[in-house]
């Protein structure tokens, strides 16, 4: 791995190919005391469009409130706590909890999926890193459905900790969801 | 996007179909504009392009830019050609039993008398 | 039959504008060609953005329902779906065409909330089978159920390219690529990574050079393109497609503003010609509105708001609201407005809408 993300570009990459950079997600990566702490938001949202979902699901007000709604969020490291709220509630599917004090040798990675069938407790999943290269595999943790059909399910995975900033989707071993590309 | 000369040329030759309702291509394009025609009504009556059942909504940007670009002038001035209703190809046995029904006097209930612009 | 507002479309600008007026007691009648109301947002299954309080974070299809729901609960409106508008007359009159025939329905104003047309491209083999606007994509997999094919080629990188991207891959078909002729791509970035973490490459400066097949798609060639571009002999790649799904822009769809004697103008920014309109989205033509897509290509969040403008001055115009109430809610929303154009990825529809303000401040001056 060539850093911490694994192997991204170092600047410039997210509006010629949908890939963030380093320079993007070092500007969003929580605080070292913040990753020690435990579950932490990381919000990987760059661009300021007009959108707020993410302030109002935050219970604890660790989003702050937007005085514009272009404003990009600011969170409060103090304040979360990593509970994934914001991770379903995000309409650009841009946050995601990393834990990485689950174990000495694995974190946790919440990521919202909006695939069928949705994989179950304790299945193996395969693990994609931004630019969707198979970079390991996960053990599902739990899943959480949301209120309706109509909710983006997240999925709560047990990841190899050097993965914990590298993997960002996941996908069933030879799924119909993973198919194709 | 806008397409440089070679590339336009290389399509003319591919035979591209731009009125895909009523199979024009191209070529018959460029040859009506070389042979004169100036404006979008002009090609329509040549060539009855933009005249089946999408009624130009696919085509007619696609022929704006081709006229555009041999007069010279920006797109924007490149009118639309006259829009007169109805606005869908529509069977002429609905039309005939509207104007059967309709109320003495009153006769007008046909298609005419869309304004145009 | 005569109504105090005829909208024609029942999308979510018409949508919106119809239950503002019908709210402040106009007498309205939506017509729609589609057996369902609300035009787009039938497909739409990603979540939109904008203001929680304003339905941010719910899918286009709930927010879709929801207006439904509200139009067909309303006593003042009566619904034509299935039914196309076929001309608009100077007597104030529309010719429509229903389960019933052909008929006419006169009113005393209109909202012409049409929507768009999609652009289409010329290549080679651009008639083929196999060859979709995003618009029957997006239809035939999330309103019919049905896959349009194994293998697509997504032509654009705006936000309708990449939504439906992400949607084929949740319908299980794979995307080999999204072409982008321009150096950026056009959607918003958290659409672009969505797609791309999935694995499909985003090739900007990128564009189709033709489409192979002898009865339909069965495969496609994209190259790269230079500066002008211009595709770079060379750089050819041949994909297994049998889908060509193109997402390269919306037009409005003037026809009947035409027909109506609007006056319109091309405004490259906002997709073409549109009508010119005021505040209140009154044409020059005195109690012909406009709203959504037909009034300048945008997103439905600010459609819906254009829409409510619409509603609320066609209600203030037939005296069913006093006027210092009408101008306070429209500065409301009218504020909101320009809040969701104000961000960075807005200025291309801002510099369109100053155009046709400077045209109508310019017309009033003179």
């Amino acid at each position: 791995m060539k850093n911490l993300y694994g192997d991204l570009p170092e600047k410039d990459s997210l509006l010629s190919s949908g890939i963030p950079s380093v320079e993007d997600l070092d500007r969003v990566l929580p605080p070292p005391e913040a990753r020690r702490k435990g579950p932490v938001a990381v919000l990987e949202c760059f661009q300021k469009i007009p959108c707020d979902p993410c302030a109002q699901a935050c219970k604890l007000g660790a989003i702050k409130e937007f005085s514009d709604v272009n404003d990009l969020p600011v969170i409060d490291w103090t304040k979360c706590t990593g509970c994934g709220q914001c991770v379903a509630a995000c309409p650009g599917l841009a946050i995601f909890v990393v834990d990485e004090t689950y174990s000495p040798e694995e974190c946790l990675i919440a990521m919202p999926h909006e695939f069928v069938p949705l994989p179950e407790r304790d299945q193996v999943v395969l693990l994609y890193d931004r630019a969707g290269r198979h970079v390991g595999e996960g053990i599902v943790h739990r899943v959480i459905r949301g209120r309706d059909k109509l909710a983006t399910p997240v999925v709560w995975v047990r990841a190899p900790k050097a993965l914990a900033y590298v993997a960002r989707a996941l996908g069933l071993p030879e799924s119909q969801g993973r198919s194709g590309n | 996007m806008k397409r440089s000369v070679e590339e336009r040329n290389w399509l003319e030759q591919r035979n591209v179909i731009v009125c895909r309702c009523e199979d024009v291509t191209l070529e018959e394009i460029r040859r009506a504009i070389a042979q004169g025609a100036t404006t979008l009504d002009e090609l329509k009556r040549l060539l009855r392009v933009g005249m089946g059942p999408c009624q130009g909504r696919t085509c007619r940007e696609l022929l704006a830019r081709e006229l555009a670009e041999h007069l010279g002038k920006p797109v924007a001035e490149i009118m639309p050609p006259t829009f007169r209703p109805p606005a869908k190809p529509v069977k002429l046995g609905l039309l005939s039993r509207m104007v059967e029904n309709a109320p003495r006097g009153d006769e007008g209930s046909s298609l005419e008398g869309g304004e145009s612009r | 039959m005569e109504y105090e507002l005829v909208v024609v479309g029942g999308g979510p600008a018409g949508l919106s504008g119809a239950l503002k007026a019908a709210q402040n007691g106009v007498r309205v009648a939506i017509v729609d060609r589609q057996e369902e109301l609300g035009g787009q947002l039938v497909k739409q299954t990603h979540k939109f953005f904008g203001w929680s309080r304003r339905g941010a974070g719910i899918r286009g299809i709930e927010i879709g329902r929801r207006l439904r729901n509200a139009v067909l609960a309303q006593p003042h409106i009566t619904v034509f779906t299935g039914t196309e508008a076929l001309g608009y007359y100077p007597d104030n009159s529309l010719l429509i065409e229903g389960p019933s025939g052909v008929s006419r329905i006169t009113g005393k104003t209109f909202l012409f909330a049409t929507g768009a047309q999609e652009r289409m491209i010329l290549f080679p083999g651009n008639d083929l089978p196999g060859v979709y606007g995003a618009g029957a994509v997006q239809t035939l997999m999330n309103v019919y159920g049905v896959r349009p094919g194994r293998s697509v080629l997504m032509v654009g990188s705006g936000n309708i390219g990449l939504i439906v991207s992400y949607q084929l891959r949740q319908a299980g078909v794979a995307v080999r690529a999204i072409v982008e002729a321009l150096p950026q791509i056009g959607g918003y970035a958290v659409h672009a990574s969505k797609v791309r973490r999935l694995g499909i490459p985003i090739l900007t400066r990128h564009s189709i050079k033709e489409a192979h097949g002898k009865e339909c798609v069965e495969g496609a060639t994209i190259w790269e393109l230079d500066d002008k571009f211009r595709g770079i002999p060379g750089t050819e790649k041949d994909l297994d497609v049998d889908v060509i799904c193109l997402a390269t822009g919306l037009t409005p769809l003037g026809d009947l503003l035409w027909q109506a004697g609007v006056s319109m103008t091309y405004v490259p920014e906002l997709g073409g010609f549109v009508p010119i309109y005021d505040e209140n989205m009154e044409t020059e033509r005195p109690g012909i509105f406009v709203a959504g897509d037909a009034a300048g290509i945008e997103e439905a969040s600010t459609a819906m708001l254009c829409g409510e403008i619409a509603g609320l001055a066609v209600a203030a115009k037939l005296g069913k609201i006093p006027r210092h109430r009408f101008e306070e809610e429209r500065n409301v929303l009218a504020r909101e407005l320009a809040a969701l154009r104000s961000g960075p990825l807005s200025s291309k529809v801002r510099t369109g809408y100053e155009r046709i303000r400077a045209l109508v401040q310019g017309r009033r001056g003179s």
